[in-house]
């Protein structure tokens, strides 16, 4: 099948530890890789219940300030 | 702007002889020969007493003679004879820089030369390695050498600059990208899978069908840039590791700036398929050769509107991903040498 032009953004650490990932689409979205927060951190953190989260490594924070 | 303290390609092994080469580097003028034992020599192409550029002389055993005066300079940059008189001016010197041979490359030390440590070269191993056919050239390009960085971090060109030779439209609309940043290195990887091969593929790889294709590029600065490409008919397994089938090749590029807009392009092929054979040599870099010709043509027309409006606004679009890291990567060396620059003074 074919793939779209589609740009995936890696940061590595200088400890060659490995950011989850950035990916830049066709149609001007940034995608980032993360975790669904489960409906247990939702209530055991006062998180929003409907809300579509993500839980990301602090890695890829770096990744964001270094690359984007 | 220039990083100073890097290695940098000046001449190709065979540029350099008993025949002293100028050549500008960083903007500085600097002359290459060998002396009678064939060692590299790079110094300063300007005599100390008026300023002829010292490649218009000659050598005179192991020793550099001024075409003006006849001031004789050694090896190491010393003036060791002044016709006419006995005493020869402490300040009668010229700069000589650290040079090793490499790679059939010579690479010089435009910087500091206590930071000159030849382990830091960067790698192009194909050039010379007896598993690879290669071979390599020159060309000089009339516009800044991070025109022609930018134009090898992103090959999405290559569908439009070289649609004879290395490339066709799947490598923008087919394509899934990588980029990989790490504090000094960018890595690009490109795969493009059940396509048409583009017309160099097919002359060199003999390709009847569909292909998957690599390029991984792999930038080290301030301006070196090793291709890794090839291409698999479809489905044998080369995006899992299995090149089996196809063709592998390295392009390898070090760009050395002459001037802020004007630069020294060394280039080189290697092959992994019919290493022995000179003239599978000759095509596959006759292929690249013109691709290249097609790129100085881009370069040297944006280096034109660049000397009309200087850092005009430009649009970054997703292609330009691994451009952007490399950049900054690059402004981070220019501050981090630029800082170090009052230290070292004062040491």
């Amino acid at each position: 099948m074919s793939v779209k032009f589609r740009v995936e953004l890696v940061w590595q650490d200088s400890d060659a530890s490995i950011a989850e990932s950035i990916f830049l689409t066709s149609d001007g979205r940034v995608i980032l890789q993360g975790r669904a927060v489960p409906a247990a951190d939702r209530q055991a953190l006062s998180l929003p219940l409907e809300a579509a989260l993500i839980s990301v490594d602090r890695r890829l924070v770096r990744a964001i300030k270094e690359m984007l | 702007m220039f990083l100073r303290n890097s290695w940098y390609v000046a001449a190709s092994g065979q540029e350099a002889g008993r025949k002293p080469l100028r050549r500008v580097i960083l903007g500085e003028p600097v002359v290459l020969f060998r002396t009678e034992d064939d060692t590299p020599v790079a110094l300063e192409d300007r005599c100390a007493h008026r300023h002829l550029p010292l490649s218009m002389g000659k050598l005179i055993g192991d020793t550099l003679q001024c075409h003006y005066h006849g001031l004789r300079y050694d090896r190491t940059g010393a003036c060791v004879r002044v016709p006419g008189q006995d005493l020869i001016p402490p300040s009668a010197r010229v700069r000589s820089y650290p040079l090793v041979e490499r790679y059939r490359w010579l690479w010089i030390w435009m910087g500091d030369p206590a930071l000159a440590d030849p382990a830091k070269i960067t790698d192009y191993h194909w050039l010379d390695d007896s598993r690879w056919g290669a071979a390599s050239e020159y060309l000089h390009v009339k516009a800044n050498w991070q025109l022609i960085v930018d134009n090898l971090l992103d090959l999405t060109h290559l569908a439009f600059v070289h649609e004879t030779t290395i490339g066709n439209s799947a490598l923008v609309e087919h394509a899934g990208v990588k980029v990989q940043r790490a504090h000094d290195n960018v890595v690009v990887t490109r795969w493009i899978i059940d396509q048409p091969p583009p017309p160099t593929f097919v002359k060199v790889g003999g390709f009847t069908g569909n292909v998957d294709r690599w390029q991984i590029i792999d930038f080290v600065p301030p301006a070196f840039l090793r291709l890794d490409v090839g291409a698999t008919p479809t489905g044998t397994g080369a995006p899992e590791g299995r090149r089996v089938g196809g063709i592998s090749m390295r392009n390898l590029n070090a760009i050395t700036p002459e001037t802020e807009t004007t630069s020294h392009y060394f280039w080189g092929q290697a092959h992994d398929f019919d290493i022995h054979n000179p003239h599978t040599t000759e095509k596959v870099v006759a292929q690249i050769r013109t691709a290249f010709l097609e790129d100085v043509a881009v370069f040297e027309a944006q280096q034109v509107n660049l000397d009309l409006v200087p850092n005009p606004p430009q649009t970054d679009i997703n292609a330009d991903t691994g451009v952007i890291q490399a950049r900054r990567i690059l402004d981070r060396l220019h501050r981090e040498e630029a800082a170090a620059a009052p230290r070292a003074a004062a040491e």
